[in-house]
């Protein structure tokens, strides 16, 4: 047991020592080193918590493609590392033990954008195949982006997931809403009419809320 | 044949006896054998030739397949082919056994952690599959010398995709081929300035500036 155990150790420790060397080249050629050392700091920190280092290297580069301040720049990567972690804790939350990069990338988008990290818990619950909790997550985060109150955008996303549409239709909400824009309406009139169309849950329900008649959406990341 | 004649008799056509030693009353049984081994034909057999080289033939390709008459190379393929019992034993600890998994666990997670080959514009996802769709970039810019493109899906880089004016109207546009999936971006006028599409939903990028989403949904649908 004690031997599994260290196997197990020195594998993660590879493939950690693996992800982080593979991003060294990225840095090295677009970042200061300054910026460079300050990120593979923040970056081994966060592959120790499980939680993913891609985006925290694209940040860095963003960043220094901008001309940000090295300063900015680290503060920014660090931000996000924090986002990353509470986007880890609130998809935990919501029962899913090992949750993939992309579904804490999406959760970090999606407090960016203002949600709440129990919102966020939501939006992971709601999904179900074919929905993916990643799309979910960066769904609500456009929606909100295209300024639908966070609390409109989980009911509007979770009506379009209860009533079965597909994943190409959760996709397509935030374009929805721009063409609703366009025509004149605000983003919460236009999200509005399209909760209504979906069958979502009406203004003043909880986020959990199901028609009458219909089953409530079974978590697929509970055991 | 010899074997009714009288033990005497045998002796007799053995030469041990002669005739007349014989009694007189096995004299007629002695005279008999020996006038039948006098009728035998003892001259020498001979065999046809035909038969004695069709013989000699059957006997020379016998040995050939025996190896006799073949080349060494023919020899030494059948010596390798020639199927073969062999026992192997080792003698090894455990804990060499063990030694060697590690190693070579370590070895395959570093390999696959190398640095990916350099992403080109529009090969990077971002939450979506490797499917790629044609999506345009479209700004007004009355003015400009220069606009592109950067964000996630070209690692933010201000040259990799330039737009190109639409004629003297101040419409810069140019098209990717981007993965399904949802990616942040902005254009980048003049080599310097960076702008947010005023069409598309915007999130905070950390740095004091906007960034532009677009989710590529199907082959040619974009918000």
């Amino acid at each position: 047991m004690r031997t599994i155990g260290l196997a197990a150790t020195l594998l993660l420790g590879a493939t950690l020592a693996g992800e982080l060397a593979a991003q060294q080249p990225r840095l090295d050629r677009r970042v200061s080193p300054e910026v460079q050392r300050a990120v593979q700091v923040i970056a081994a920190d966060a592959a120790a918590r499980g939680l993913p280092v891609d985006p925290l290297v694209q940040k860095a580069i963003e960043g220094a493609a901008k001309g940000v301040p090295n300063d900015r720049v680290i503060a920014a990567v660090r931000a996000l590392a924090g986002r990353l972690g509470e986007s880890m804790a609130a998809v935990r939350e919501a029962g899913v033990a090992a949750p993939g990069g992309d579904v804490v990338e999406g959760g970090a988008d999606a407090l960016n954008a203002g949600f709440s990290g129990r919102q966020v818990s939501d939006l992971v619950r709601v999904s179900r195949p074919p929905h993916d909790a990643a799309l979910t997550l960066r769904v609500a985060a456009t929606l909100a982006a295209l300024g639908v109150p966070t609390k409109q955008a989980l009911q509007l996303v979770q009506g379009t997931i209860g009533s079965d549409r597909s994943a190409s239709d959760l996709l397509g909400l935030p374009g929805q809403v721009q063409a609703g824009v366009a025509r004149g309406a605000t983003p919460a009139q236009a999200a509005a009419g399209l909760a209504r169309a979906a069958g979502g849950t009406p203004p003043g329900r909880l986020p959990d809320w199901v028609p009458p008649g219909q089953q409530k959406p079974k978590n697929p990341h509970k055991p | 044949m010899t074997t009714g004649y009288h033990p005497l008799v045998k002796r007799l056509l053995d030469g041990e006896l002669s005739l007349a030693e014989l009694p007189p009353e096995l004299r007629a049984e002695g005279e008999e054998a020996l006038r039948l081994v006098g009728a035998a034909d003892r001259a020498p057999v001979a065999l046809s030739p035909a038969l004695e080289e069709r013989v000699m033939a059957t006997v020379r390709g016998h040995a050939a397949s025996l190896g006799h008459a073949a080349s060494p190379g023919h020899r030494a393929w059948r010596w390798l082919n020639t199927p073969r019992d062999v026992e192997l034993r080792l003698r090894v600890r455990p804990w060499t056994v063990w030694a060697g998994a590690l190693a070579a666990a370590a070895a395959l997670a570093l390999l696959l952690g190398r640095p990916a080959p350099e992403p080109v514009p529009g090969a990077q996802a971002r939450g979506g599959t490797r499917d790629s769709v044609l999506v345009r970039f479209v700004l007004y810019a009355p003015g400009a010398h220069r606009v592109a493109v950067a964000g996630t899906f070209n690692q933010w880089d201000r040259a990799a995709a330039p737009l190109v004016p639409a004629g003297t109207s101040g419409v810069w546009t140019t098209t990717l081929a981007l993965p399904v999936g949802q990616h942040q971006y902005a254009f980048v006028v003049d080599g310097a300035r960076w702008v947010a599409d005023p069409g598309a939903p915007a999130v905070n990028d950390g740095f004091g500036r906007r960034n532009s989403i677009v989710a590529v949904t199907a082959p040619g649908a974009h918000l």
